[in-house]
């Protein structure tokens, strides 16, 4: 089964590369074939969202369970992936508002959602490199990440209110009203279980190579 | 099986390991103290002396082996309790510069929860100036204000580092009339680094390579 | 074994020791003044002369002065823990102190900081700027709560920067990511009290914001502080 992983994982993503360009119909009120990035920008976004609480969960675990290194490199990875996610979900938003919006940047809560999301991982990265010490390391980065997580559940709240809302409400909902597309709705799910799945595969293979790596440098 | 009598307080140090990086300092040192017991860790520079008292004291988490500290009670304590029983001389042990020597030991017995008396009669006996900046002491003085710390709330483990360092030589007699009572009255200490290797019925840990 | 009214005690004894030693230095409150002031003269000068209509100030100047706290406290308050690794009194601090009681003191400490901060800038700032705010009271409340969500979120980053390197630039990229929510918060209620409209639910956010970072302080200090 576990052989068989990678190659499922490839058959959903192609399958969700040719859903998105093939099988769902384009939504209404977009401009062009714009619309296609968003079963690339959602899932994307989903995931550094999903590395963030899963980073923040990992952190809980090293500090109050023991102090096992594997669940710092846990949580190490899963930022270091949600930094790379993130990027590539601010990049294709970017690109896409410029297209919807004329501007590749609008300070909608999302987009400024996902600018902070970026600071706190670089921001936890930073401090993982300046500290020297392993085990200093580890809990100064874990304490970090889990304040993060204290705090940035008050970013999904207010910004909303604060802020003028250019971007779509529901993204799923091709024109903006109640109804739901259902190719598109498919495409988006499968879009977002199969980026999901291709986190958590990198992951365990980060965490693997960085365990020998730990391993290598004890002898 | 009637259990082997354990008199308290006793220390109890097995497989002790610490890395730095790819650096391992200490590699597996053991050993045991009883009360009125003083075990002397010898070594050239850099075996890790320093490490394993830091280790000892609760102020370093080892990454291997175990350390078994009990007291009257007999509880095993675990390395936060430790750290705030014991009674430690270090060369980078630091004061407060602009403070004078009387506020450092009754902040610190603030903190301690005691009152600072101990700490201040040790003072006297070293002949330190009770008004004096911390920030104006002769490292000789600095190293008479670390023993009061030390002996501050009258700790059972004694793990002294340098212990006589910069000491003048009256200095260093009231220290080591102060080791002997501490040891006479059941007390533990582990030492590193002293001036001179002249110890009666010290136990040796020889951390050479 | 430790009781309550000895904890009290001992995190007393740290916040006095704290403002004993900064009362002989003055390095804090120097600091802290110098950089409101100066940021405050800037602010005011490009401000005050080339003149701002009123609704462009009260859209503009409650920012700018949460951005002059915002500095003046990361130009100040780290120095609380970073000075005890640097001057290696930290050594004598984790033998001694009970790590709760020590963040407590060191954490009351930075708010009479940063309320001593506001008490001074925010009149300078309103009169230089000619700022007319219509419900005092409500901007009373909103520097204190954000007043003490600062210090709250500086303690805790401050204990944390202190055992790494280049602790100066890391201070401020950990804490503005964790300081945003009560920046904008505090903002938005400024402009509220500029304005004179009722708070409304940031108010009961901003509290909820403070009692986060003391509950995640107080959870995460020890594991930070010990080894």
């Amino acid at each position: 089964m576990k052989n068989l992983f990678p190659w499922l994982l490839w058959f959903v993503i192609s399958a969700v590369i040719a859903g998105a360009f093939f099988y769902a119909p384009l939504a209404q009120g977009f401009i062009g074939e714009s619309s296609r990035i968003l079963f690339f920008h959602v899932p994307m976004a989903w995931v550094s969202f999903v590395a963030f609480i899963a980073g923040g969960v990992w952190s809980l675990l090293f500090l109050f369970r023991g102090r096992k290194p594997k669940d710092d490199r846990a949580a190490a990875a899963a930022v270091e992936l949600g930094l790379i996610f993130g990027v590539l979900a601010t990049i294709t938003g970017a690109l896409w508002a410029r297209i919807m919006w004329g501007a590749y940047w609008n300070w909608d809560p999302r987009q400024t959602s996902i600018i902070v999301a970026l600071l706190f991982y670089a921001a936890y990265l930073a401090l993982r490199s300046a500290v020297e010490d392993r085990d200093t390391r580890a809990r100064l980065s874990a304490a970090y990440a889990v304040l993060g997580l204290a705090v940035a559940p008050f970013l999904f709240f207010i910004m909303p209110r604060i802020m003028f809302s250019l971007h779509p409400q529901s993204v799923i909902n091709a024109q903006g009203k109640v109804e739901v597309e259902s190719r598109m709705v498919q495409v988006l799910l499968v879009g977002s279980a199969g980026f999901t799945a291709l986190f958590f595969w990198i992951h365990n293979l980060q965490c693997r190579i960085q365990a020998l790596s730990d391993r290598k440098s004890a002898l | 099986m009637i259990p082997p009598l354990v008199i308290l307080p006793r220390l109890h140090f097995d497989d002790v390991r610490r890395r730095f990086g790819r650096l391992s300092v200490l590699t597996g040192v053991s050993g045991v103290v009883e009360p009125g017991g003083m075990l002397l860790v010898t070594g050239p520079n850099g075996s890790g002396k320093s490490t394993l008292l830091r280790c000892l004291s609760g102020l370093l988490a080892p990454d291997g082996g175990t350390i078994e500290y009990r007291e009257m009670d007999g509880r095993l304590l675990d390395a936060a309790e430790r750290r705030q029983r014991v009674g430690v001389v270090a060369p980078d042990l630091a004061f407060y510069a602009e403070l004078s020597v009387e506020e450092n030991l009754a902040f610190f017995a603030r903190l301690r929860r005691v009152p600072p008396d101990r700490g201040l009669a040790v003072l006297r006996r070293m002949d330190l100036p009770l008004d004096r900046m911390a920030g104006a002491l002769s490292s000789g003085m600095r190293q008479r204000l670390r023993w009061a710390f030390a002996l501050l709330h009258a700790p059972r483990l004694l793990l002294l580092d340098e212990p006589f360092q910069n000491f003048d030589a009256p200095g260093e007699r009231v220290a080591r009339e102060l080791l002997a009572e501490h040891l006479a009255d059941g007390g533990l200490a582990v030492v590193a680094n002293p001036s001179t290797l002249d110890f009666d019925h010290a136990e040796r840990l020889d951390l050479g390579r | 074994m430790r009781n309550a009214s000895t904890w009290a005690a001992e995190a007393t004894s740290v916040f006095v020791k704290e403002w004993r030693c900064e009362f002989r230095t003055r390095y804090a409150l120097n600091t802290l003044a110098l950089f409101a002031f100066t940021t405050l003269v800037v602010v005011s000068v490009s401000l005050g002369p080339l003149g701002v209509s009123m609704s462009q100030g009260t859209a503009v100047l409650p920012v700018l002065l949460w951005v002059i706290l915002l500095f003046s406290v990361a130009a100040g308050l780290p120095r609380a823990f970073v000075q005890e690794e640097e001057t290696g009194t930290a050594m004598a601090l984790r033998l001694a102190a009970t790590p709760s009681a020590l963040f407590c003191g060191k954490l009351v400490y930075g708010l009479t900081l940063v309320l001593a901060l506001e008490a001074l800038v925010t009149p300078v700032y309103v009169a230089m700027t000619n700022l007319t705010v219509v419900s005092p009271g409500l901007l009373a409340g909103v520097l204190a709560a954000g007043g003490y969500g600062l210090a709250a979120g500086s303690t805790l980053v401050a204990a944390i920067i202190a055992q790494a390197r280049s602790k100066g630039t890391l201070f401020s990229v950990l804490s503005f990511p964790v300081l945003l929510p009560l920046l904008l918060l505090s903002v938005e209620l400024t402009r509220l009290a500029v304005a004179g409209s009722p708070p409304g639910v940031a108010l009961p956010q901003l509290l909820l914001y403070d009692a986060s970072v003391t509950v995640a302080g107080l959870m995460l200090f020890p594991a930070v502080w010990n080894p």
